[in-house]
């Protein structure tokens, strides 16, 4: 008798958790499922669906994404390009910076360190944008109003705010790696470049992806400092299109979505471990 | 005063000529790079100050004296300008100190290595030093300088902003004054201040309730993810990742549409025969539909990384107090309230308190599910409904040029933010712990 409650109650168990899982699995994948599905709409106007599904099917509005820019109103295009050069070098840029900043703040004990290291958790909880008007009189006096280049120092520059996830990754590294190379008379230079380099790939990976990913979704600071339709980048592009052109919208997501969702299942160990690192270490 | 001329006394002449001019010193000592490093730096400095910075420097305190006269063809002063430009100026003005110290100091070293009777460094030693003793030094000087400008001077500039009258009726060819206008402003009783505290009081609630919100899905979640009768939980997990993944403009844009006037959801409530609902639209009737769906979309784009955590915590819990547990005949949801719940609490505090802090600074959400609406309906002074204050904030400061009330309030924004995360930074475990860890 016994037995078999403990197995009614199992199977109850069994039951609901998978309703549980399934809905779960349900609100997350279906608004993406409806971004897909509209994507392949063969009319691109939101008017013209039938609730969440198009009438009809086609892949014109992937083709038309690139080839067609509605009399240059929407040059997907060249807002990819944009974003993919700005992506590149401020990715290169801030990762050069970023690493530097958290390597000495993990190895090094120096005067002015803890004034610095408040300063720069202070400065992170900022919004980014609050001192937007200042930045974008900066960018006028220095002639990069309406130029990508502005967007990269501004993103290059400002990333060593951010340098705690990395240096929580140089912090596991053992002392005594960097005592026996400097005991061989390595110089600090050549420990970092020899030493904490190589053994901090994944590290320099996951920075230069997280980096390079930025770009695709800001919307606040392109939108601010480029004026031209030509110089926008993909976020501001897709955020100005209406619902007219819904297709367009959702098409031109799930293009930049895609190779975005594949780094971040690769990466997923990463991102945990970055995640965590806030809580466990500080 | 003894030790000063003391010092004065021992210098030899090329200290004294370093601290007449940069780099002399180290010139006469034949370090040459150096020396002209220093030299064409004092040339520049000096040049700036003499064309620029000077006049920059006394436009910080003015504000601007002369204002644009069209018929006359007079060029105004604008004090936006002048307000940043002679701030930069004060940067610049303690970057030279800085480096005048170092110049002076690095004379002085010279000259007790002579003394010493050692021989004096040559230019490729100092690189050496640069990259080795000094190394932290140079690694930091490009991250601290990008920081400074990109970071630094434009939250001073709000700062300094906030306490003059700047913006609303005072742009330019206009001049502004410092003073204290915008908080008279914002503590008054007038349109300002009643929509200060409308948004105060839903950006507190927001926070509370989204975070709360957030925080027991994300951990509820981690809990359905890590029961032992799930299987393949990697394949449920892709799930939520995949929400996490997209970039959160797109999920926020996409649910826009989603809740539109002639949206999805709309379109069903038509089908069903009934009215259709102003969701997201300037309307009074929206308000609580519009904050609704602002805490499903926000929980929607933020439970994924906070299951993520959890389970990461979860898995650190030492499994041996389960079964302790289990032995002495505890129920699963008494070891779930007495081990997990506890554990879980302790080790996500700092992570729970930013992520207060980033709810409560959410801007993304009400930016896009809500762009561009402002409730004139319910007094609001160029803000909507739904607006924490980062959106006034935005919506003051970038769209609308209130220069001083914008910066007044992230002012405000700024010491809730400030206090509460440095209280969670002092406070962590591992500030605390950072050198035993080592």
């Amino acid at each position: 008798m016994k037995k078999k409650t403990i197995s009614v109650r199992r199977g109850l168990d069994h039951v609901f958790t998978y309703t549980a899982l399934i809905i779960m699995a349900g609100i997350f994948l279906f608004p993406c499922l409806w971004l897909i599905l509209a994507s392949f709409s063969k009319t691109g106007s939101l008017y013209d669906f039938k609730g969440f599904f198009p009438q009809a099917f086609s892949f014109q509005t992937f083709i038309d994404l690139f080839t067609d820019d509605v009399n240059g109103l929407y040059p997907y295009k060249t807002w990819f390009f944009n974003t993919l050069y700005v992506a590149v070098c401020s990715s290169c840029l801030g990762t050069v910076l970023v690493l530097l900043t958290a390597y000495v703040m993990s190895r090094f004990r120096f005067k002015g360190r803890d004034g610095m290291k408040k300063t720069t958790l202070v400065l992170g909880m900022f919004p980014g944008f609050m001192g937007m008007t200042a930045v974008y009189i900066i960018m006028t006096q220095l002639g990069l109003i309406n130029k990508l280049e502005s967007l990269i120092f501004f993103y290059a520059a400002t990333t060593p705010v951010n340098y705690m996830v990395q240096k929580g990754y140089f912090d596991s590294i053992p002392n005594t790696i960097f005592e026996a190379a400097r005991l061989d008379g390595a110089t600090n230079l050549e420990v970092f470049t020899k030493i904490t380099l190589p053994l901090s790939k994944p590290m320099v990976v996951y920075t230069m992806l997280t980096q390079f990913a930025w770009p695709w979704s800001d919307v606040l600071l392109p939108k601010l400092l480029l004026k031209d339709r030509d110089m926008w980048t993909v976020a501001v592009g897709l955020f100005n299109l209406p619902e007219t052109h819904f297709a367009r919208f959702a098409a031109g997501s799930v293009f930049i979505a895609i190779p975005i969702v594949i780094l971040y299942f690769c990466l997923v160990k990463h991102i945990v471990n970055g995640l965590t690192a806030g809580s466990v270490k500080g | 005063m003894k030790k000063i001329t003391d010092f004065l006394r021992w210098t030899p002449w090329q200290v004294k000529l370093s601290m007449l001019v940069m780099g002399l010193g180290q010139l006469c000592y034949g370090q040459i790079m150096k020396g002209l490093f220093y030299l064409t730096s004092f040339g520049v400095i000096l040049t700036y100050f003499i064309y620029r910075g000077f006049s920059d420097i006394i436009g910080f305190f003015t504000l601007g004296t002369r204002e644009e006269n069209l018929w006359l063809g007079i060029p105004g002063d604008n004090s936006l300008t002048m307000l940043i430009l002679g701030l930069f100026a004060i940067f610049i003005l303690i970057f030279a100190v800085v480096l005048y110290i170092t110049n002076v100091k690095d004379a002085v070293f010279t000259a007790r290595q002579l003394q010493a009777g050692k021989p004096i460094r040559k230019f490729r030693q100092t690189l050496q030093t640069a990259a080795d003793e000094k190394f932290h030094m140079t690694a930091l000087a490009a991250p601290v300088v990008g920081v400074t400008i990109f970071s630094i001077l434009p939250i001073v500039f709000m700062i300094l902003i906030a306490f003059t009258d700047l913006g609303g009726e005072v742009v330019y060819p206009k001049l502004a004054n410092w003073s204290f206008a915008a908080w008279k402003k914002i503590m008054s009783l007038g349109k300002i201040g009643g929509t200060f505290v409308k948004i105060l009081g839903w950006n507190i609630l927001w926070a509370v309730v989204s975070t709360a919100l957030n925080f027991v899905i994300g951990l509820g979640m981690a809990l359905l993810l890590n029961k032992r009768n799930v299987k393949g939980s990697k394949f449920w997990r892709a799930f939520p990742v995949l929400a996490y993944a997209i970039p959160g403009f797109i999920s926020m844009v996409g649910f826009k549409f989603m809740f539109s006037q002639s949206g999805p959801i709309n379109y069903y409530l038509d089908e069903a025969g009934l009215m259709r609902i102003f969701f997201l639209t300037n309307d009074a009737s929206a308000k609580w539909w519009a904050r609704g769906i602002g805490l499903f979309v926000n929980a929607w784009i933020t439970t994924p990384s906070i299951m993520l955590m959890t389970t990461g915590i979860l898995s650190n819990i030492n499994t041996d107090l389960y079964e302790a547990a289990a032995l002495d005949g505890a129920s699963g949801f008494a070891q779930f309230r007495k081990i997990t719940l506890p554990f879980v609490i302790f080790s996500t505090t700092p992570v729970l308190i930013s992520q207060f802090v980033g709810n409560f600074n959410n801007f993304g959400i009400f930016f896009f599910l809500r762009d561009g609406v402002i409730s004139n309906y319910a007094d609001y002074f160029l803000a909507s409904d739904t607006d924490l204050l980062i959106n006034w904030l935005y919506k003051l400061s970038v769209d609308n040029n209130y220069y001083s009330i914008g910066a007044a309030i992230s002012l405000i924004i700024f010491v809730i933010t400030a206090v509460l995360s440095l209280a969670v930074y002092v406070r962590s475990a591992a500030y605390k712990q950072e050198d035993t860890y080592q």
